[in-house]
Formats: structure tokens, C-alpha cells, sequence
């Protein structure tokens, strides 16, 4: 009996002591939320600037805090929900980053950004994390656009060029078809892969205004437009040009790029930051590897320069009860200078900061950003321009569409009654 | 007797087939693990997934001097407190509900086993508020508390079923002596258990052990981190280094299987000893 | 009375207070962030018309008759035979726990390589054995990925209540054995008429952890499918976790989750009913 109660005792004193040190924490911290872990990409330029940090404020204790990419965002929203914010955190801009800026949870940068700090960033790329003329997030990665990668020797082995017109690519596609290849990678678990098709057809016919047009409400989700790309789309999935089965494969553990590397598949619809990730997993691979733009379609009135994709990809901003603003307008200020672009640039990523364009050397890199800074549009991903309830909407359809558990035209209509219901028009 | 000898060895090598048939069947991933993480991350995407290509030990040197081994201790500290604390409410609990007369017993009983029923994200943000008025919030205590809370409704309602078939002669005879309740508990119920307390304790591990969502939103700090979370620092949003998750997986097994080895012994030492033998 | 008390404290604090917390905010639309709006029972009008809603509860229902038919006879055999006194027996015991060992994000994962239309080792096996037609793609396609997806989650499962049934195995008196053995009876009938009758309150126990681990599963379905695709391996569990933080609807997610909670609680409660009446006749 005493030993069962000594054992009680014992518990219950590790519980406290496990209690009491957490709370010996209480002084000038500047919490810092990313998603820069070590396996990151861009982890090493992250790294470099927080030393630097460190160093260069050494009365401010830095905690820096990487969480990994899919967690990220259901702990962002639990932390917002409960009013437990740390100083500066990331968000993707836009629509996400905009719910917490109308619940007056994100501090307005507008009058600290100096003429000097503004020219720092690129302003395409500003837009996303500006709101009614207010800046709230700070773009400091990455211009991304998606882009229609080939196996340069698997086309030469076949007697193929690249396709400039959709057309052409049926034609190509067919061929591989024809020598057991499947024309391309995707794997469609994740849904905003398969999207990028989609987008890119709904921007080739309609031309650039078209989803702006549906969403100020002077267009609906049901035009001509979406429809014939959806039908578009279905045309290339009754051809056999997606691997089998491909809802079901997972981008995140790679089993759409396994394809092409084991000579599986010949085509890869996917954003630039594919050449990191081949750098990762198969470099050998890159040499065989080149890209073109998503081809045109005849009739439609998208230009084929245009893209899809964005110029900021993550952005940075400082929680609106942070008490440590200071230093974390000093930590912005480091981690958008010229030795972060050149960082940056180092780890592969095109960096929406002034003058970064000289520190790129990887010829790959090069013609991204050179075909970045010709478009004429640059149309962003549907999943950050629509709002999150459409958002959800256009990813179920499109995966819908590549199973053909659903018609174009109803995965139109369903798109444009959500509309409809979001916008009470 | 030469017939039964003959049967007894066939139906003997009946049951090892069998064995060996499940055997492959449940410790393929172990190997599976195994193979993929002696390879390099280009080589895994480069070869079938389904073989040995090569044995390097780099990712184990790396993963081990990373900082996997503090989330070690984490887990191993959050897990054992909450598992402690887990064995002694349970069957308190489960004594009071099923020895003891009282008007509410069923009703109570109800409750707890109501408590399975509970999806676990769905008490997140009321926990994670909960969690931080209480200053537990970015602490280890502060992830025992829901660990607890969620396995004991579970644990009550199997050491319930367990005591239920303890018989009562013994309890009887003992009191007639004028032993009272925690003598009762202590003395005779709790030493019978052990096999059943034994299943609680392997059943929470290995739940509390995997156990994810909680660790996310109530701990922050990377020094507080626990096992399932490091886990995740081997990917990232543009590429996955796949060998490498799959080393610290194979690693975060080990000191379960060993756990598991040890109560397992228990288990059977429980039942050689007799005490249940009645 | 006292002996309750640390159960009790652990369980109102996390688990009972916050089922009126999930009641309170299924009356609202709430992004989780913002201010709540109250809308009566509008988020529940809408569940009871939601298809998505029923097609997961259907879905639940079948995970949990596959789970029974799947794992419990399994687990029996496997519990019966590692409770003879066989030589390596403990080096079997060790080996088959481990799919519970193993954290889901690994099993997933497993399986995932295990499914993949191309690459997996079943589809190889079939073309192997010139099955080429047998050869589906087990998660994208719709109609096949709940049950590929079931077959993971009994496997995963079945040596929790392999364990469980061995404890209890090893409670039944040898002496029992003993004495149908000298009466000339076969293992094979000291089986049927004495290991299952008296193992006949485990397995109930056991059908009840199944019932209620499948109707609120969420581990192994979210990893390998997240629920899709279209929704066909949907479950509750699932449903309210991207209803709730990927669309940011908290106030459904919040119906959902308490729905789930009364589907369960009301499933369990009758089927312990119902067995205890049977039990007593």
C-alpha cells in the first residue's frame, strides 16, 4: 500500500516538475513560424539569415520554429483561433493570409516599408499579400510557374518535337501512347497537380480575363471556357494520357516523377521548382530534361506566353499583438537584403527581390525567369486566387474530371452555383 | 500412439505454416524499411523499391546525430508518464465500477465507455484553449493530460471486462479477514490483473507512441518536439527524402519492440505464476 | 469513491467538456478565426441533406463489418495457436505485433508502394501469375479504394486484439484442458467447447473496440486517400477533419464531429444491449 502510494506521489511530482519548466520562458523572444526545416530547399539561405540575425542583434532571442509544410497550416489556424500568434509568421498570401487580415490578426506594414525597403521587392509580386492598398506579407520566395517538362532523348527516340499547339500534342501524345509509354507523369491524390491542366486549358481558350471575369462576377464558372476545358481534358483521359490509376498516386512521396524517371512516362505538366527537386532525387535525369510552355489552342485567345504560376510564393508577415515589432521589422528587413537574394538564389530559388536576377548562373533558372519576365500574364494558381470555399470546389471537380465521375458541364455548373452561393449572385 | 505421434507432428507442421504464412505477412514492412533506408535518396527513386541495392549506413549516422535523439526522450518522458498515470486511474477506476455496490455504478460505467466514442480532432481547439489557460501550453505536461484522457476510456473498459471474470472468492475470504478496500485493490485485484494491465500499457504505447495531432498544436518549440513530429522534418514541401524518413521510422520502432518484448515476458510470467489459475 | 477520482478529473477536464463545446459551435458558421455567426440549426438541415455526410456513414458501417469478419477470426486463430506451448513461439508473438509497432505515416506508406499501379509488388505478383486483369489501380479507382484501403486497416489492427485474446487465453484454467484431454476429447473440440464459450466476453468486448475504432477511424484513410478520390473512401472521421481545417468550416466540422459522437455512442450502446440480453439467455 505505501509503495503504490509513494508511486502516486511520484507521478504526480513529475507532472508539476514537467508543469513548472515550461513556464521558465518569459523574455524577449522574437518567435519566428516558417516551414524552412532542414530538409527545405531553401533551409541553408534560412539558416545563413538567422545567424546573421543573431549576430546582429544579439539582446533579441531569436526562436525560430520550422514546422513542416502540411502541418503548417492547421497549426497556423489552431495558433490564430486562440489568439496565441507568434511574431512573424508565413502564409502563402492571398486568400489564406487575407482571412487573418479581416480578423485584424496581422499588423499592417504599409508605413514602415521606406521607398528604400519597397524597391527590394519585386511589385509583381507584391500583390498577394496586399489588401485595399495595405501591405501586410512580404514575398521573399519564389517565382514559380508551371511548366511542360519532356524527356529530351524520348522524344528524339520517336521522332518528336515539342508541342507548340494542343493539337501537336495529341499527335505526340498518341505516338508514346503507341510505344507504351505514357505520355505523362501525374499523380492526382494531391488534386492541385491535375489543376494545373485545367487552368492552363481554361487560360488558352478563354484567354487571361476569364477566371478575373467569373470571379467579379461579369463572367460565371460556367462559360464556354471552362466547359470546353474540361472537355479538353477528358479528351486526353479517353486517350490514355495519365497513368492508371492516377487519383489515387501521391505527388508528396513522388510516385508521379518515379514514371518519368524509369523511363515510364515521357511528359511532366509541373512548376519550376521541379529542377530543385530533380537536383534532390535524380540529377542524372536533368541533363535528358528540358521544358516548353504549355501549348496553344487553336481558336482560343490565350497567348501560349502566358503562364500559370506566381512571382511570391511564401510570405512573411508580423502578427498585428506581436510586442516585439521592432525586431521583427528588423528580421524582415534581413531576410529580404541582398545577401538573402543571393542565398536564395544559391538553393535554387528565383527570389521576387530586386537585382537577384544577376546571381543566377543555372542555365535552367535562367530561361524560367527569362520566360517569367516576358509573359504577358502571369494567371495565379487557382487555389490561392479563389476563395477557400470555391477553392475546394474547382479541386474535387478537376479530379472528378480525370476519373469521369463527372461531366464538364457539371462540374461547370456545380463550380458556378458555389459561386453563386459565396457571392449571393 | 504411433498414429497420434504421426498426427501431432502433422498437425505441429500445420501450425507452423500457418505461422510462417502470417509471419511474412506482418514482418515484410519491418524489411521493407529495412531495404529502403540503407539506399540513397536518388538511388530510391532510381531502383524497385522492392530490393536491396545497397547497405549504406549514412542515413542512420545522420538521422542519430540529428536532432531525433531529444525527441526521443520526449516521447519516451510524455509516454511513460501518461501510461503510469493511465494504469493507476484505470483500475482504480475499474475496481470502483465493477466491485464495489453503489447506485451510479452503471451510469458511470456509460460514461467513460462513452468516452471511446470521442473523435479526438474534434476536442483539438477546445483542448488547445483549455491547454492554454492552464500555462501548459509549449510544455510535455501539457501533452500528458490529453494522452490520459483519451486512453482511459478505452483502458476502463477493457480492465472492466477482465475483473469481471476474477472470481470473488478470494476478495470474499480476504475481507471476512477485514482487509478494506485498498488493502483489497492492492493486495488481490491488482496482482491478478497484471496480464490484463499489461495489454492496457502495449495497447496506449503504441497509440500514445504514433499520436500526432495534440503533439502539433500543443507543443511548438522544437526542443519540445516528441518522435511523430520529428518525423516529419525529413519532409519538406518541394522534395521528400523518402530513405531518410524511412531510417527514422525503423529507429522510433525500436525501443516499442523492445517495451513490447519486456511485457510480453510479463504476460506470461503472469500466467505461469498461477494467479489467475484459480 | 475516492479511487475515481483521478479518472474523473482526467476525463471531464479533456473528453466531457468539450462534446457541449462541439454542440455549441455546430449552432454557428465559423471560420475558426473570425466572429461567429448564429444560424439555429442550419448546419445540421444541411448534414441531413449532405450526400458526402451519408455516403461516409455508409462507409463507416462497412469498415466496421469488414473489420469484424476481417480481424476478429484472424486474431483468434493467431491468439489459439500462440498459446500452445510450440518452440519459437515467442519470436512469432514478437514479429506479429508488429503492424501495431509501426506509426500509420509508415504503414500508409508501405501500402502506398504496395498499391501503386506500376511499381507495387501486388500488381507485379498478378501479372506475375498472368492475372493482368486482376491488376487494378487499388486507389485510384473509385469503386475498389475503400476496400483496399480496409484491408490495410485490418492488418494493422489484428494483432491488438490478437494480444487481447491471448490474455485471455491465458486466464482459462489448464486443469479444464486437462481434464477434456484425459475424457478423450480432440484440440480441436476442447476448442469449440472451451475456449470459446469462455472466451465468449472478450470477443463481445472486442466486437465493441472494432464497432467504435472503425465508426471513428481516421489514420490509415486520411494517409493513404485523404478521403478521395471523389469522396469514395470518405469516412466521418475524414470528413470532418477538411471540413473543419482545410475549408475552414468549424461550425460544420463541429456538427460533424457530434454526429459522429451520437452514431457511435448509440451503435455500441446497442449492440452491448443487445449481447447482454443474449449472454443471459
Amino acid at each position: 500500500m505505501r509503495k503504490k502510494m509513494i508511486m502516486l506521489g511520484m507521478a504526480f511530482a513529475m507532472f508539476c516538475l514537467l508543469l513548472f519548466s515550461g513556464l521558465a520562458l518569459a523574455r524577449t523572444t522574437l518567435v519566428v513560424w516558417d516551414i524552412m526545416t532542414e530538409s527545405n530547399q531553401y533551409y541553408p539561405a534560412f539558416d545563413a539569415a538567422n545567424a546573421r540575425f543573431r549576430e546582429l542583434y544579439p539582446d533579441v532571442e531569436l526562436k525560430h520554429v520550422p514546422i513542416q509544410n502540411d502541418n503548417y497550416k492547421t497549426k497556423l489556424r489552431t495558433a490564430m483561433a486562440a489568439d496565441n500568434t507568434p511574431d512573424i509568421f508565413m502564409t502563402w498570401g492571398s486568400a489564406g493570409l487575407k482571412k487573418y487580415v479581416d480578423n485584424n490578426k496581422v499588423y499592417d506594414l504599409t508605413d514602415d516599408l521606406s521607398k528604400e525597403w519597397q524597391a527590394r521587392f519585386a511589385p509583381a509580386a507584391m500583390g498577394l499579400g496586399n489588401f485595399d492598398g495595405r501591405q501586410y506579407g512580404l514575398p521573399i520566395t519564389n517565382t514559380a510557374v508551371s511548366l511542360l517538362w519532356y524527356r529530351k532523348d524520348m522524344f528524339e527516340k520517336y521522332g518528336l518535337t515539342p508541342p507548340q499547339t494542343f493539337e501537336e500534342l495529341l499527335a505526340v501524345g498518341q505516338v508514346l501512347k503507341q510505344n507504351g509509354i505514357t505520355p505523362f507523369a501525374l499523380a492526382n491524390k494531391n488534386k492541385w497537380t491535375g489543376s494545373m491542366y485545367f487552368m492552363y486549358l481554361v487560360d488558352r481558350i478563354g484567354g487571361p480575363g476569364t477566371l478575373q471575369k467569373a470571379l467579379n462576377r461579369s463572367g460565371a464558372f460556367n462559360d464556354a471556357p471552362f466547359i470546353e476545358a474540361g472537355q479538353k481534358l477528358q479528351q486526353m483521359v479517353d486517350l490514355g494520357f495519365f497513368p492508371k490509376g492516377v487519383n489515387g498516386l501521391d505527388e508528396d512521396t513522388g510516385q508521379s516523377r518515379a514514371l518519368l524517371y524509369a523511363d515510364k512516362a515521357a511528359m511532366y505538366l509541373m512548376g519550376s521548382w521541379f529542377v530543385g527537386v530533380v537536383k534532390l532525387e535524380n540529377p542524372a535525369i536533368m541533363d535528358k530534361m528540358d521544358f516548353v510552355v504549355f501549348p496553344a489552342v487553336k481558336g482560343g485567345r490565350g497567348n501560349p506566353g502566358n503562364l500559370v504560376g506566381t512571382f511570391g510564393d511564401l510570405y512573411f508577415s508580423i502578427s498585428a499583438d506581436s510586442e516585439h515589432k521592432e525586431a521583427a521589422l528588423n528580421y524582415l528587413k534581413l531576410i529580404s537584403d541582398d545577401t538573402m537574394a543571393q542565398e536564395l538564389v544559391k538553393a535554387g530559388c528565383i527570389p521576387p527581390l530586386t537585382g537577384s536576377a544577376k546571381y543566377i548562373d543555372d542555365p535552367v533558372l535562367q530561361k524560367v525567369a527569362e520566360i517569367a519576365q516576358r509573359a504577358e500574364s502571369v494567371q495565379l494558381w487557382y487555389d490561392q486566387s479563389l476563395p477557400l470555399e470555391l477553392t475546394q470546389v474547382h479541386l474535387n471537380t478537376t479530379q472528378a474530371l480525370f476519373d469521369k465521375s463527372i461531366t464538364p458541364e457539371e462540374a461547370a455548373n456545380k463550380m458556378e452555383a458555389t459561386a453563386q452561393e459565396y457571392f449571393g449572385k | 500412439m504411433a498414429t497420434s505421434n504421426w498426427k501431432s507432428k502433422l498437425s505441429a507442421g500445420l501450425i507452423y505454416l500457418l505461422l510462417l504464412i502470417w509471419l511474412i505477412i506482418t514482418g515484410y514492412p519491418l524489411i521493407f524499411m529495412l531495404q529502403n533506408s540503407l539506399k540513397g535518396n536518388i538511388e530510391f527513386y532510381t531502383t524497385p523499391v522492392w530490393s536491396f541495392t545497397s547497405f549504406r549506413v549514412d542515413n542512420y549516422q545522420e538521422v542519430i546525430t540529428s536532432g531525433f535523439y531529444w525527441y526521443f526522450i520526449n516521447s519516451i518522458i510524455v509516454c511513460t508518464a501518461a501510461v503510469f498515470i493511465i494504469i493507476i486511474a484505470a483500475s482504480l477506476a475499474s475496481y470502483i465500477i465493477v466491485r464495489v455496490d453503489w447506485q451510479l455504478k452503471h451510469f458511470v460505467y456509460l460514461l467513460f465507455v462513452a468516452g471511446m466514442m470521442i473523435p479526438i480532432h474534434s476536442t483539438l481547439i477546445p483542448v488547445y484553449k483549455l491547454t492554454l489557460s492552464l500555462g501548459l501550453y509549449d510544455t510535455l505536461a501539457g501533452l500528458v493530460g490529453p494522452y490520459v484522457a483519451f486512453s482511459l476510456p478505452v483502458s476502463i473498459f477493457i480492465l472492466t471486462g477482465f475483473m469481471r471474470e476474477i472470481p470473488r472468492e478470494m476478495e470474499e475470504v480476504a475481507f471476512i479477514d477485514g482487509a478494506n478496500y485498498y488493502q483489497l485493490f492492492t493486495r488481490i485485484i491488482f496482482p491478478l490483473l497484471k496480464p490484463a494491465i499489461a495489454t492496457i500499457a502495449i495497447y496506449n504505447l503504441t497509440l500514445l507512441w504514433n499520436e500526432f495531432a495534440y503533439a502539433l498544436v500543443l507543443t511548438s518549440s522544437p526542443e519540445k518536439r516528441i518522435l511523430t513530429l520529428g518525423l516529419f522534418e525529413f519532409q519538406s514541401a518541394y522534395g521528400v527524402d523518402i530513405p531518410k524518413t524511412l531510417t527514422a521510422l525503423l529507429l522510433s520502432v525500436i525501443p516499442l519492440l523492445i517495451m513490447y518484448i519486456f511485457f510480453q515476458e510479463r504476460v506470461i510470467k503472469g500466467m505461469t505464476a498461477g494467479a489467475v489459475k484459480g | 469513491m475516492l479511487f475515481l477520482l483521478p479518472a474523473a478529473f482526467f476525463f471531464l477536464l479533456y473528453l466531457v467538456v468539450p462534446i457541449p463545446v462541439s454542440g455549441y459551435y455546430s449552432l454557428f458558421k465559423w471560420d475558426g478565426i473570425g466572429t461567429l455567426n448564429f444560424i439555429q440549426l442550419d448546419n445540421w438541415k444541411r448534414l441531413l441533406s449532405d450526400d458526402v455526410f451519408w455516403l461516409a456513414v455508409s462507409n463507416n458501417f462497412k469498415l466496421v463489418i469488414i473489420s469484424i469478419i476481417g480481424q476478429i477470426p484472424i486474431a483468434l486463430i493467431l491468439a489459439v495457436l500462440l498459446t500452445r506451448k510450440l518452440s519459437g513461439v515467442n519470436f512469432f508473438k514478437t514479429v506479429f505485433f508488429i503492424p501495431m509497432l509501426i506509426s500509420s505515416v509508415a504503414v500508409a506508406f508501405l501500402w502506398r508502394y504496395m498499391y501503386d499501379p506500376t511499381f507495387g509488388l501486388i500488381n507485379a505478383v498478378l501479372e506475375g501469375i498472368g492475372l493482368e486483369s486482376w491488376a487494378l489501380s487499388w486507389l485510384g479507382d473509385t469503386g475498389v479504394v475503400f476496400y483496399s484501403i480496409a484491408i490495410a486497416v485490418c492488418w494493422r489492427f489484428i494483432p491488438l486484439y490478437m494480444i487481447i485474446f491471448m490474455a485471455a487465453i491465458s486466464g482459462i484454467s489448464e486443469q479444464l484442458y486437462e481434464a477434456a484431454r484425459i475424457d478423450g476429447a480432440s484440440p480441436f473440440q476442447s476448442f469449440w467447447k472451451i475456449t470459446l464459450p469462455l472466451l465468449l466476453p472478450t470477443m463481445i468486448n472486442a466486437v465493441v473496440l472494432v464497432i467504435v475504432g472503425s465508426l471513428k477511424y481516421f489514420g490509415m484513410v486520411y494517409a493513404l486517400s485523404g478521403g478521395g478520390p471523389n469522396h469514395a473512401s470518405e469516412v466521418m472521421a475524414t470528413y470532418m477533419y477538411t471540413k473543419s481545417f482545410t475549408e475552414l468550416r468549424m461550425g460544420y466540422g463541429s456538427t460533424i464531429s457530434l454526429s459522429l459522437f451520437l452514431i457511435a455512442f448509440v451503435v455500441s450502446v446497442f449492440f452491448l444491449a443487445l449481447t447482454k440480453r443474449s449472454i443471459r439467455d
